[in-house]
């Protein structure tokens, strides 16, 4: 941690960076997403267990990206959120200082996005063993109770968007939910207007999202709505032979067309 | 508040039989918006035109609804209508009450209801429909004619000798294709060669074609009118330009004994070959897998013996960017080598040999000098048998079509064996005869009457060797399927006629379709014969399926007219229902992120980046661009679009989500 500290203090004497977005202790229990302007101030920076919370949400967001340029603190979350974003072209290499970390806080030195790739491929990215049972609890299910398992979460939302606001993905100026001409998703919380954000908020992250968990942790309600984008991961997976987010220069699965693909159907 | 004029056609009676017309139009009179609403008999009709263009002066209205038939019919005339009375033609709009109604329902008030929901769902997408203007683009007159056979050989000089450039690529070093390699041709047993081989020397010295042999197409990019084709000259290691085809080098070239592709395997070439005689051009090519220069790094023999130095070795493939206006494609077509097939022997019986290899051996300048001997052993085979369908028409082997030409070049064959061995007795096994065309019946005919042709109808289950001979044992089917054998000296193939190599390839890298075979598929089978589903994209000859010579010349001269049409024009007008990515106001600017994950989606390759700038020209946010040119308006961009910032013009989101509303809320 220390290393982290010293390095994102030089970045910020040299002003290298203006801002460095990482860990600092929280109100509570949990740490919380800090964002160090001074250099005076890098020792606010901390890493420890409740160090969760995927920083790649804040690398787009306006309000951040006018401070100038951007130093982060980076776990494997935000590392594979950061290929994402650059496979989209939302980043350049060297838009932004990466100061790796890992899961038991030592600094790892990663200058570029090839490195980031070269360590991101020594990694196991796997989901925790809670989420394993409760997916597994999922498979068994026969697709009528599937679908009523789902509802009944989806019927908890309130639409808060607390979820879309948490997810690194979820960067559009304008999100379809907030498009009233037409309005494609209901603005009040009923169980169909609920079931179609979620169906259309797993469509958008298909392919994209990483589960890094960020929209379940965020949801007040307690709904594991990652599950359904984690879904989408294996089937991705298991059609197409991708792990998502772990090239800067990958190309969308569900939009390329190749002609060694599995499924000659649509010749 | 809108006013739009809703017209209900009783088409005859194909609409009125089982919707209550008049009925449609007073309801619709209700509907909000909608100032005017009338039913007639025939709304296509000079009358019922005139009503239009009479209610949009008379009651000021700003959308047309018609409800009748098919917009496939129709759209144009109802259209011009609307623009003959003062509105934006795409302000009018076709509710289909015949093909999705009146046709497929009895008569009854569920049926004329439904015809009221058509109309409605359409009144609500009206009023937001916007005016639009048609797409223009500009036109370069130059068109480019993939393989240079005899359907290309036709297509470049018809477009050249309209005044148009052409640019010609052939993938052999030579053009002239299969028709080049024919002995005497069917139905008339003209030489081959003689009436080719000055059309061939046409396409070279005609000044308005651009000929490139042994090159292949690369890519294409770009739309009708518009096209960027990148070509691959492969190269010929040797100087064009200084080369006098003199022709030296080949007879000095000491690897001899390659099988000559022009021969079908029955002669031999030099590495360093003129492919025939009267090749086009006639300069030789080294095959550099053959060439032991190449291959083992010595030898330059054709070097060092070239009067003029023109030889070349460390000349390397040149890829040629060129802009062009129409293609036409006429890669040809290639038939099953003898080996496809098992019960004939695998191709392990040098006397069974394949059509293409009958051709060569009947041919004045082939291996043989136009003597029919036998591969093997050089004698004079005294009964061949001919095996007709030998692939064709046979679902077990994949092949379930006709291969068309096998039965006139048969007996054609059977013919000239006869012509040339007076004592030999021809034996033709066949499924049917299938001689349509002008003088073909005649033709075989003649084969079975004067030259004494023996046609067995029935099929070959097997063909070996014994004692020098070939055992044929067959079945005739006309006798109660009596079992045939028959000791023959040579055993011809009609082998089915399948696509081209590579013909696969290159429709992918065209982006046209193909059919299951892999042959290119046209638009319409009877009534776009030579065109394909790409605009500015045509089709001639064997390239589509196994066709004859005078089909392949018709149609390619059916094709150049094609492109003639298209170049008549220094402009194309296209349809504007094409793709738009939305601008917002700042400071999103657009809500595309520039993801750019809808590129690789589009199957006309129409999205572009677009840099949307600041006074100052800074760059302030990179965005998709929809190329309008190239954009098909197929929608595939807009479902995939996260935030939904692509819409299609005259099928905007908006519009379509009004049409669906509309259907769902009771009225
Ligand atoms: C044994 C036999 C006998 C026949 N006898 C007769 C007859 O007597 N009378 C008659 O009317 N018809 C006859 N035919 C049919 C005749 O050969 C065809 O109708 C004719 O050759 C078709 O011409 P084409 O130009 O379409 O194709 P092809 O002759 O096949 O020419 C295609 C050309 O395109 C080139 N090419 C292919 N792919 C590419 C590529 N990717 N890029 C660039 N160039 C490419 C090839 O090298 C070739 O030069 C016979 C056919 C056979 C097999
Ligand atoms: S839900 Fe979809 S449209 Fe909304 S922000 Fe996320 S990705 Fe964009
Ligand atoms: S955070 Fe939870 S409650 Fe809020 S919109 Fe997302 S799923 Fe619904
Ligand atoms: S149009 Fe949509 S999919 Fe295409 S680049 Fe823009 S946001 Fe991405
Ligand atoms: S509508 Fe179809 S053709 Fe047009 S840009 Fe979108 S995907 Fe391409």
């Amino acid at each position: 941690m220390d290393d982290i500290r010293k390095k994102a203090k030089e970045l910020l004497e040299n002003k290298t960076v203006q801002v460095v977005i990482g860990y600092g202790k929280g109100s509570g229990e949990e740490a919380r997403a800090i964002f160090v302007r001074d250099a005076a101030k890098t020792d606010q920076l901390i890493f420890d267990e409740t160090c969760l919370q995927n920083l790649a949400v804040y690398i787009l967001k306006h309000e951040v990206k006018h401070l100038g340029k951007i130093a982060i603190v980076a776990t494997s979350s935000v590392l594979r959120s950061i290929m994402i974003l650059a496979s989209e072209q939302q980043l350049k290499d060297g838009d932004l200082v990466v100061l790796g970390i890992t899961s038991d806080g030592k600094y790892i030195d990663l200058p570029n996005f090839k490195a980031i790739e070269d360590y991101l491929a020594t990694l196991n990215v796997s989901i925790t063993d809670k989420e394993k049972e409760l997916l597994k609890m999922i498979d068994a299910m026969t697709m009528e109770e599937r679908w009523a398992w789902w509802q009944n979460e989806f019927s908890k939302c309130f639409k808060c968007y607390a979820c879309r606001s948490a997810c690194p993905m979820c960067y559009c100026p304008k999100c379809t939910t907030d498009s009233n001409q037409p309005q494609w998703i209901p603005v009040a919380s009923h169980q169909l207007g609920n079931m179609e954000w979620h169906l259309m908020r797993a469509m958008h992250l298909a392919g994209r999202c990483i589960n890094c968990g960020e929209c379940a942790k965020a949801c007040p309600m307690d709904i594991p709505l990652n599950l359904l984008t984690y879904k989408m991961i294996d089937e991705m997976n298991a059609n197409f032979g991708v792990t998502v987010g772990m090239k800067p220069d990958a190309v969308f699965a569900l939009s390329t067309f190749k002609n060694e693909d599995k499924e000659n159907f649509i010749r | 508040m809108a006013r739009i004029g809703v017209f209900i056609c009783h088409c005859g009676e194909n609409i009125s039989a089982t919707v209550d017309c008049a009925k449609v139009a007073a309801v619709a009179s209700n509907f909000p918006g909608v100032a005017y609403s009338v039913d007639y008999k025939y709304m296509c009709s000079d009358p019922g035109q005139r009503m239009i263009i009479d209610a949009i002066k008379e009651k000021k209205l700003d959308g047309i609804v018609v409800g009748s038939c098919s917009p496939r019919m129709h759209e144009p005339t109802f259209r011009r209508a609307t623009a003959e009375g003062g509105l934006n033609p795409f302000l009018c709009e076709m509710a289909n009450l015949r093909e999705h109604c009146s046709w497929v329902h009895e008569k009854g008030d569920v049926t004329t209801a439904k015809a009221i929901d058509l109309v409605r769902t359409l009144v609500e997408k009206v009023k937001r429909n916007t005016p639009l203007l048609p797409i223009k683009v500009p036109v370069t007159k130059t068109a480019l004619v993939i393989g240079g056979g005899v359907a290309g050989i036709q297509a470049a000089l018809d477009i050249a000798n309209t005044g148009h450039k052409v640019v010609m690529v052939e993938r052999d070093p030579s053009i002239g294709g299969h028709m080049s390699q024919l002995s005497e041709t069917f139905p008339t047993l003209d030489c081959s060669q003689c009436i080719l081989t000055p059309r061939m020397v046409e396409v070279a010295q005609h000044p308005n074609i651009t000929l490139y042999t042994y090159a292949e197409v690369e890519s294409l990019d770009g739309f009708v009118g518009n096209f960027k084709v990148k070509i691959r000259k492969k190269a010929k290691s040797i100087n064009e330009k200084d080369c006098t085809g003199c022709g030296l080098c080949c007879t000095k070239c000491p690897t001899k004994k390659i099988p000559s592709e022009f021969e079908q395997g029955l002669g031999f070439r030099s590495a360093i070959y003129v492919p025939f005689p009267q090749a086009v051009p006639n300069k030789p090519v080294i095959d550099k897998e053959n060439c032991t220069y190449y291959t083992k790094g010595k030898c330059r023999v054709c070097e060092k013996v070239c009067p003029t130095k023109a030889i070349r070795f460390d000349q390397e493939d040149e890829i040629l960017e060129i802009e062009i206006g129409a293609i036409v494609i006429c890669t040809g077509f290639n038939i099953l080598k003898t080996s496809f097939f098992p019960e004939y022997g695998y191709g392990v019986y040098k006397d069974v040999i394949d059509g293409l290899q009958f051709e060569r051996l009947a041919s004045a300048s082939g291996p043989t000098l136009g003597e029919i001997r036998r591969p093997s052993d050089g004698k004079i085979p005294q009964k061949i048998v001919f095996i007709a369908c030998a692939g064709s028409r046979d679902p077990a082997k994949g092949i379930e079509y006709c291969s068309k030409i096998c039965c006139m070049y048969t007996a054609k064959h059977a013919m000239l064996y006869k012509h040339k061995v007076h004592e030999g007795k021809a034996y033709i096994f066949y499924m049917d005869i299938r001689a349509g065309g002008k003088m073909y019946e005649e033709f075989v005919r003649r084969a079975i009457v004067e030259d004494e042709a023996q046609y067995i109808r029935g099929r070959v289950s097997k063909v070996y060797e014994k004692n020098g001979k070939l055992i044929v044992v067959g079945a005739d089917t006309l006798l109660g399927a009596m079992p045939v054998e028959i000791e023959a000296d040579m055993v011809v193939l009609a082998t089915a006629g399948i696509a081209s190599e590579g013909a696969e390839s290159l429709a992918q890298k065209l982006h046209v379709s193909y059919d299951a075979y892999k042959f290119f598929a046209e638009a319409h089978p009877k009534l776009k014969p030579v065109e394909t589903n790409t605009a500015g994209i045509f089709l001639a000859g064997a390239c589509q399926a196994p066709k004859d010579i005078p089909e392949s010349v018709s149609a390619a001269s059916g094709a150049a007219v094609k492109v003639a049409a298209l170049f008549s024009n220094d402009e194309l007008t296209r349809d504007p229902m094409v793709a738009f990515v939305n601008r917002t106001a700042p400071p999103v600017f657009s809500t595309c992120v520039g993801c750019f994950l809808c590129q690789p989606v589009c199957p006309y390759q129409a999205i572009e980046k677009e840099e949307i700038k600041d006074r100052q020209g800074k760059t302030i946010k990179t965005v998709a661009r929809i190329n309008p040119g190239l954009c098909q308006g197929c929608g595939t961009c807009v479902a995939l679009c996260r935030n939904k910032a692509i819409d299609i013009l005259g099928y905007t989101n908006e519009q379509v989500y009004t049409e669906v509303v509309a259907l769902l809320n009771e009225y």
